[in-house]
């Protein structure tokens, strides 16, 4: 019985959150086109809907309505695989988020391993996607997306191995009850957060990181040869990955679900499960703007100083952070 | 001291900044900019399918418009500096198409460079009774001035546009034309055709015979000022290529041997006192 449920539950938690993916990729790029439209001093998209409110989601029918190319030299099977896979990637690695006590699709022990192991795995559908297009722009694209991810993907977990050090668990609930009780982790390791901020950018190619697709100079990289839903997978993933970063952000640095001081930490039951929903997304899309505004405001960085910044600056820093992490953790026992 | 980091904060606190500003996006069928009456659009001038410049120099923008406010200058066909604009000088206040623009009846005008240059005024008053002063007679009244003349003085040309009502600015367009002269100029003016049909047809073989002929290179006057050579690409002749113009008569289609024999028939005649042109001339 208890395994018969296990299988309904896992079975709907992963629907739903299949089903998210979609209504998140429409809202982050809806808030990606009027937030750099209103810092731009435009009033951006506002003719489909009341505020414009439609305009992503248009876009996203668009690319459904759109002919479905695949060029004749193309290898079909991983062509086809590629945008699978970096949907996947997004997708699977929400399983284990924190939204709120109580609705974590799969709660399990080695969360945070979890998370990092299936992110890294959009790596590979862009690798796919790149030598799959039979275009050799599309395989540079493909391997420079993949230099950069790679790069990046070390500072990123080493930052987080600081925070998993003084929680002592690798599970997000326990991390954020932890932070429950010691304070939020941005005071525990701010070191960690600010590598983790910007090596997350640079995992998901967000600006200032974004060679990989460079829209203006190098038609999408990779994804040159995609067009249609499948280019659309590609481009929900990417904004998927946005909300996904922020969130792991807002769980392992900011208390998750938390409600900050002035309020109840945490309601019981029901009401606290949508209690705790809200402070998570509103954390979450905090974020989510932080990235816009940044999108906003720099201009790309170039490719030697993008992987100069990986290798020197946060690589040593995640290490220092590590190392004094630990001696604390030993000396103070805490 | 720098601080890494303090940069891209000053930079997001300006698109902060902008989050909330008001802003300049026009939002068109809705809201539509309050244009003054007399608004016309932006001006420009045109140009033609080959990237040339259409304006002439014609002035003619210049004469109709309302507020006087177009200002130019330019060189006409013959390398004339003109100048059309605003009266300056009290003196161009007075000129005839000031009042005529003005409402005013026009009177001659009494400012004018080379005013004492005696013209024929009864006689060039029939030239024009005879072409029934229309404006599309501009041209033979012109030829006939300069058959008289040997060039259009501007003394003339004033005449002309008083008489028959014609702006200034048209008649003095009209003189720019190939084949009018604006100066006195002694002796006779030989012009080769360059244009893409007359070389075709054979344009070369003429110059060089002329210029064999007349002991001159293009662009040169004969020592005792009677002959100039030059070439010019509007002769205007398309049909009767290869032509080339003598003072304002027009000849084609031509050999090198034909038109060895125009000028050397007039070099003959020139030679007789009383055809020369410069006695023709009133005094």
């Amino acid at each position: 019985m208890d395994l018969l449920f296990g299988i309904l539950r896992f079975l709907l938690a992963t629907t739903l959150l299949l089903l998210m993916t979609i209504p998140t990729a429409f809202v982050v790029i809806q808030m990606e086109l009027k937030v750099i439209a209103q810092m731009q001093l435009r009033y951006g998209p506002n003719r489909v809907g009341p505020w414009g409110m439609f305009q992503s989601t248009i876009h996203g029918f668009k690319f459904l309505a759109k002919e479905d190319h695949i060029p004749d030299q193309a290898d079909r099977a991983t062509f086809t695989l590629a945008p699978w896979m970096v949907y996947m990637a997004a997708a699977m690695s929400m399983l284990v988020m924190p939204f709120a006590p109580g609705a974590i699709a799969a709660d399990f022990n080695i969360g945070i391993v979890y998370f990092f192991a299936v992110i890294g795995l959009s790596v590979v559908g862009l690798l796919i996607a790149g030598w799959a297009s039979y275009n050799k722009y599309s395989l540079l694209g493909g391997l420079r997306s993949a230099a950069q991810m790679v790069s990046y993907e070390i500072p990123l977990t080493l930052s987080v191995v600081g925070v998993v050090v003084l929680g002592g668990t690798l599970n997000f609930r326990e991390l954020i009850a932890w932070q429950q009780l010691h304070g939020w982790m941005l005071i525990w390791q701010p070191v960690g957060l600010g590598i983790f901020y910007i090596a997350s950018l640079a995992e998901i190619n967000r600006t200032p990181f974004d060679m990989v697709e460079a829209d203006s100079e190098l038609v999408a990289g990779p994804f040159t040869e995609y067009s249609g839903m499948r280019f659309g997978f590609f481009f929900f993933a990417e904004y998927v990955a946005l909300f996904i970063m922020s969130g792991v952000m807002t769980a392992l640095f900011f208390g998750g679900w938390l409600a900050p001081w002035p309020f109840p930490a945490q309601l019981e039951g029901f009401g606290g499960t949508l209690y705790g929903l809200l402070w998570f997304f509103l954390k979450s899309y905090m974020f989510v703007f932080v990235a816009v505004w940044l999108r906003a405001t720099l201009p790309r960085v170039r490719v030697d100083q993008l992987m100069g910044m990986a290798w020197k600056v946060l690589l040593p820093l995640a290490m220092l952070n590590l190392l004094v992490t630990a001696g604390a953790v030993l000396v103070f026992n805490l | 001291m720098r601080i890494p980091g303090l940069g891209i904060l000053k930079g997001m606190r300006q698109t902060g900044r902008n989050f909330w500003a008001p802003k300049v996006t026009r939002q068109y069928p809705e809201e539509r900019p309050q244009m003054p009456d007399r608004w016309r659009g932006r001006l420009d001038l045109i140009y033609d399918p080959f990237g040339e410049h259409k304006c002439e120099v014609c002035f003619q923008c210049a004469q109709v418009c309302p507020v006087e406010a177009i200002d130019m200058s330019g060189f006409d066909s013959q390398g004339n500096r003109i100048r059309y604009g605003l009266p300056e000088i009290y003196e161009e206040r007075k000129d005839p198409n000031a009042y005529r623009r003005a409402g005013l009846p026009a009177e001659p005008m009494r400012n004018v460079a080379r005013w004492d240059e005696a013209i024929d005024t009864a006689w060039l008053g029939g030239v024009i009774d005879g072409f029934g002063a229309r404006p599309e007679a501009l041209i033979g009244i012109f030829s006939a001035v300069q058959e008289r003349y040997g060039y259009l003085p501007e003394r003339a040309l004033r005449l002309i546009s008083d008489t028959m009502v014609i702006h200034w600015a048209q008649v003095f367009g009209a003189a720019g034309l190939g084949g009018f002269r604006l100066l006195p100029t002694e002796g006779h003016l030989v012009t080769v055709c360059r244009c893409a049909a007359c070389r075709f047809a054979g344009g070369d073989a003429l110059l060089s015979a002329l210029s064999d002929e007349l002991g001159i290179a293009p662009g040169e006057t004969s020592n005792d000022g009677a002959w100039s050579l030059e070439t010019s690409d509007e002769v205007a002749a398309g049909a009767i290529a290869p032509a080339i113009r003598i003072d304002t008569m027009i000849y084609g289609p031509l050999t090198a041997v034909q038109a060895r024999h125009l000028v050397a028939e007039r070099r003959k005649s020139a030679a007789a006192p009383a055809r020369a042109r410069t006695a023709s001339r009133p005094s």
